[in-house]
């Protein structure tokens, strides 16, 4: 408990740090949102799942949208990525407005969506020949995006017979293979377990680094997001709103000693204040059911 | 007493697969088994049995029923006709001088052999009425040169035959009307076996007849079992391949399409509650007679399912798919190209394996409308006749062959389909190989259009 009162701000920011942000603000905006609003009709009324979003991201920049559950964090991919059409308010890629799914802007589901009847290697190349590619040339650019995400060997599998981590890896493959200016990011590695996470996380950062890309991810999970990301937007539940959007003060390059670092865990410990508020935690004084009498040592 | 244990062990397990020697297992016992109490039931006397089937001809004095080998008949009749038959002998022994009998009387009463001589292949089936053969049979058996065995005729009618033969034999050697005595022969009394009803033929009966059918030359201007068997194949493939050609793409619309899916699934949905065979009489009008109203009717029996399947199986397609190839850059014309039809195709094989077993349903009854044709009209010619062991056959060829396609076509389905996971790898294998050389070609033509 000392430890975390020794923490430093999480606005506190080195001066190579701040001078990188300075530099990111005077990059041209890859992504504008203002107004967006976005309204459900349901048999039990409407539903307000974004009220209200503004911000913008910067090219090549690394953005995280954090939230609690139901707070409208896939919604906000969709109508990003042109799947849903907002209420009202508007979506800009690049100064051009969105008004459908397009191959300028890449989509990745939590849910994988590769297809099935296609192997590795077809599925990478979908979005070169829907766009009029040549056969030759879709499978020549389809193997080097499966080079950079290490599927070489699997490039003639199918979908069916790799391991999650696997399978999100060609989805970010097809997703790249396309050359989108933007790409969405819907809880990618949610369905993974901790270990091929991590492993995920850090080659997710080294692809970006190699690769001309501007990158909204959504999670859930408050290290994934400090880890991945230079800002991140917290949305407010029920309706969905802009929070903060915070600057993540952890240097770059960023490894996995960091995720102790005084700077790392501030920013951690202010998320966390802010999507479970202090307070709120211990609620449950008097359990209704206790099926065995209390034992010192299990507490 | 382990290895025994654990041989009864794991055979009921909720929701698990066997293992697959027991499964192999069960599926040869699930043919077996009804097999076996058909064979049970056939062949065990004091199962059920309720008949007695022929063996001989029979015939009483003063009833005008004759009753030919192969007929079955109750067993108090068949005790009466016993009683009643060796009572008349008796009589003929007894009376002097002995009655007088028309020669033609004679003629038939010797007759009486032919079955036993047919069963022997002593005489084609054809010559029943062959009375030359049929005298001389009598001698051959009274003199002990033929022996029947399949029927074996019992003592006391071997004893009559001898009788009968002592009789004619100083008469004539060769049959002639005219040299037959004057007075009544002996009857041969009426022999057979405890039976089940006509309607449940044993195996080796089924067996029998239909393996002459099928071999059978059919005369002149009709049609050999192969042809009605081809004939029938044709209208049922016929009516299910234009079923397909409108059924697959409407219902394919009509899953992607809502526009589609509105127009045309409320009158298809009602339509398809209009029992098919209701419009046999009018398209028998329409079309006239021939194939094409019997075609039509398969084609009506399983276009309208068709629809509804294929467009649900449509809507089942994942739309995230969809919404992922939306986000790549796919046109929606690509979307249902790249994307629906071939997300949705090993679903809808399977649903048109479903749709061709019903269509069989349908070409049964095709086949009895107008000029009635095929393998049914064999069936529902014979059945009149109560020919059953004739009927089974057909029907058990109809079974195989349904049963036979669909496990073929499901076999296939692994090789069509190898990412649905449930390949074989022989099958597999074989189809690599046989795709070789078309694998090279195209190949060889990618390579061609390479600039480098
Ligand atoms: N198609 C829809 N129709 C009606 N309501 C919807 C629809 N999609 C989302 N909602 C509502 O919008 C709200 C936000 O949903 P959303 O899926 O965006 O949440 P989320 O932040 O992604 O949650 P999670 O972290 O659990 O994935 C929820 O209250 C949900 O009920
Ligand atoms: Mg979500």
């Amino acid at each position: 408990m000392a430890a975390a009162l020794q923490l430093p701000s999480y606005l506190e920011q080195s001066p190579e740090v701040a001078s990188r942000f300075e530099r990111l603000r005077q990059r041209p905006v890859a992504l504008e949102v203002s107004g967006l609003t976005k309204t459900f009709e349901t048999t039990r009324g409407t539903v307000t799942a974004l009220s209200e979003v503004s911000f913008s991201v910067h090219k090549r920049e690394f953005m995280c949208v954090i939230g609690p559950s139901g707070c409208g964090k896939s919604t906000l991919a969709r109508v990003l990525a042109g799947l849903e059409a907002p209420t009202s308010g508007d979506v800009r890629v690049y100064g051009q407005p969105v008004s459908g799914p397009g191959p300028d802007r890449g989509m990745v589901f939590q849910s994988y969506t590769l297809f099935p009847w296609q192997t590795v290697k077809q599925n990478v190349m979908f979005g070169p020949l829907m766009a009029g590619g040549s056969r030759n040339s879709a499978e020549a650019e389809a193997r080097q995006w499966i080079e950079l995400v290490g599927l070489t060997k699997f490039e003639n599998a199918y979908p069916q017979q790799l391991s999650g981590g696997m399978k999100q890896r060609v989805a970010i493959a097809r997703a790249l293979a396309n050359q989108p200016r933007v790409l969405f990011m819907d809880e990618p590695f949610g369905a993974l377990d901790a270990q091929t996470r991590c492993q995920m996380q850090s080659h997710l950062l080294d692809i970006w680094k190699n690769v001309d890309i501007t990158i909204v991810f959504i999670t859930h999970d408050l290290d994934e997001a400090v880890f991945l990301s230079d800002r991140i937007l917290v949305l407010d539940p029920h309706p969905g709103r802009v929070r903060e959007m915070i600057e993540v003060p952890v240097p770059r390059p960023r490894h996995n000693d960091q995720l102790f670092e005084p700077s790392f865990m501030a920013v951690r410990k202010h998320i966390d204040n802010l999507i479970h508020p202090p307070g709120q935690e211990h609620h449950k004084e008097n359990p209704v059911l206790r099926l065995v009498a209390r034992d010192p040592d299990v507490v | 007493m382990r290895p025994l244990a654990s041989l009864f062990k794991g055979w009921f397990l909720i929701r698990r697969d066997l293992s697959s020697s027991r499964r192999l297992f069960l599926t040869a016992v699930s043919f077996v088994l009804p097999l076996a109490l058909w064979c049970l039931v056939s062949y065990v006397d004091w199962i059920w049995h309720p008949d007695i089937k022929l063996q001989l001809s029979s015939e009483r004095e003063g009833n005008s029923t004759v009753f030919t080998a192969g007929d079955h008949i109750s067993p108090g009749y068949y005790q009466e006709m016993v009683v009643a038959t060796r009572a008349e002998n008796t009589r003929l022994l007894a009376s002097t001088p002995p009655p007088k009998s028309s020669k033609r009387a004679n003629q038939k009463l010797l007759r009486q052999l032919a079955p036993v001589a047919i069963s022997h292949d002593w005489l084609p089936y054809t010559e029943a009425q062959n009375d030359a053969s049929i005298y001389h049979l009598w001698r051959d058996i009274a003199t002990g040169t033929k022996i029947p065995t399949d029927p074996a005729l019992t003592p006391e009618n071997l004893d009559i035959v001898k009788q009968n033969w002592a009789q004619l034999a100083p008469l004539a050697a060769d049959f002639s009307l005219a040299s037959l005595p004057e007075t009544p022969l002996l009857k041969l009394i009426p022999q057979g076996l405890p039976a089940n009803p006509v309607y449940l033929p044993a195996p080796h009966e089924v067996w029998r007849s239909g393996w002459r059918d099928f071999k059978a030359v059919p005369p002149e201007g009709e049609l050999s079992m192969t042809q009605r068997y081809q004939h029938s194949l044709r209208v049922i493939l016929l009516g299910f391949f234009w079923a397909c050609v409108v059924g697959v793409p409407i219902g394919i619309l009509c899953g992607v399409f809502d526009f589609f899916s509105k127009l045309f699934e409320p009158f298809v949905d009602f339509f398809r509650y209009m029992p098919a065979p209701t419009f046999s009489t009018l398209l028998v009008a329409v079309l006239l007679a021939g194939d094409a109203p019997k075609i039509a009717l398969v084609f009506i029996g399983t276009v309208f399912q068709m629809i509804l399947v294929v467009s649900k199986t449509t809507r089942l397609l994942d739309p995230s798919l969809l919404e992922a190839a939306q986000t790549l850059g796919a046109s929606p014309k690509q979307m249902l190209t790249r994307v629906v039809i071939p997300g949705i195709l090993p679903n809808l094989y399977n649903d048109l394996r479903i749709l061709l077993g019903w269509a069989w349903t349908w070409l049964v009854i095709a086949e009895l409308i107008g000029v009635k044709s095929g393998l049914t009209e064999f069936i529902e010619t014979q059945g009149r006749f109560r020919n059953f062991d004739r009927v089974f056959p057909v029907i058990i060829l109809i079974g195989v062959t349904g049963f036979v396609t669909d496990q073929i076509l499901s076999w296939l389905h692994g090789i069509i389909f190898p990412w649905t996971g449930r390949g074989n790898p022989i099958a597999q294998t074989f189809f690599r190989i046989l795709f070789w050389p078309f694998r090279q070609i195209s190949k060889l033509s990618d390579r061609a259009g390479t600039p480098t």
